[in-house]
């Protein structure tokens, strides 16, 4: 390796660094106590879960159901059938602006500040 | 002369867009315990090409792979398909600008390719998904071409040295 090579690593290792921090800061930073995960399958918005509400959901995906668990305010994907399992492996997630994706299911899992309408019958709590 | 030197170099192409396609299929079986993240050893094939052949060559390679790995998998025009083919484009660009530049070694160039491989996968998963917020990827992707970009790259270097070595024997 060269200089410039050297000089290429720094620089990714300090803007890898920066663009976590920033990231880390600004989603902690806007995290509410007030968080609902809202689950899309191809786009659409198919649930909204309140995430005080310790409770294991059933959504279906491309290639089956897809298992999210909501516990301690955390929500993870605790099972699914895919090919690498990668969105279960993610693990827990608790700040908003973190996604959970599952692409072979189709399924993305956001955290938004707000709150679950419990009027709206597309909506469980 | 010629005419033989033509067909050994488009058998040499063909070899090279075999073994890219298979280890471009073969690599998601790899345990790597972090998701999203992967070693990208077909770009070792890319490099190689780029190397012994030439910019027009290399496209061809990375294309041809994508297209005909997505298409042996049944992923043609899918989610996969589109986040293998903007990652490399990206990739490719930046290998093509730093090998005209002739500063980088063939392990920065890796490096740099496998950090824009990243950003084209979260420009695509951002399309895909229709949200800004599959950027939250990008500083473990950017962070994770270091180690990646450095083991293609010096698979790539090892690769080349011995590939010269059997071109002398073969004189």
């Amino acid at each position: 390796m060269n200089r410039y090579d050297k000089g290429l690593v720094i620089f990714i290792l300090i803007s890898s660094l920066l663009m976590y921090t920033t990231m880390e800061w600004f989603v902690r930073y806007t995290t509410s106590d007030q968080i609902v995960a809202v689950v899309y399958s191809y786009d659409k918005e198919v649930l909204r879960i309140d995430l005080n509400v310790d409770k294991v959901y059933e959504v279906e995906g491309t290639l089956g159901i897809v298992f999210i668990e909501v516990e301690n305010k955390r929500i993870r994907v605790e099972k699914e059938t895919s090919p690498y399992h990668l969105c279960s492996i993610q693990g827990w997630v608790e700040y908003a602006n973190i996604p959970i994706v599952c692409l072979p299911n189709h399924i993305v899992i956001i955290i938004e500040n707000g709150s679950v309408d419990p009027n709206d019958p597309d909506v469980t709590s | 002369m010629r005419k033989r030197s033509a067909t050994r170099r488009l058998t040499l192409l063909t070899m090279l867009l075999a073994m890219s396609i298979l280890l471009h299929m073969i690599e998601p079986a790899l345990p790597i315990p972090v998701p999203g993240v992967k070693l990208g050893l077909a770009n070792i094939l890319g490099l190689i090409t780029l190397y012994l052949f030439g910019i027009k060559e290399m496209m061809t390679v990375n294309v041809m792979r994508v297209l005909m790995a997505s298409l042996l998998r049944g992923i043609l025009f899918g989610t996969g398909f589109w986040l293998s083919m903007s990652g490399m484009l990206l990739s490719s660009l930046i290998t093509i600008l730093l090998f005209k530049q002739n500063k980088f070694t063939k392990i920065g160039i890796s490096i740099a390719s496998s950090a824009l491989h990243g950003i084209g996968q979260i420009v695509a998963l951002i399309f895909i998904n229709n949200t800004i917020m599959m950027v939250y990827w990008l500083p473990m992707l950017w962070f994770s071409s270091i180690p990646t970009g450095y083991i293609t790259g010096t698979l790539s270097v090892q690769v080349l040295k011995r590939l010269k070595v059997t071109e002398r024997n073969r004189v």
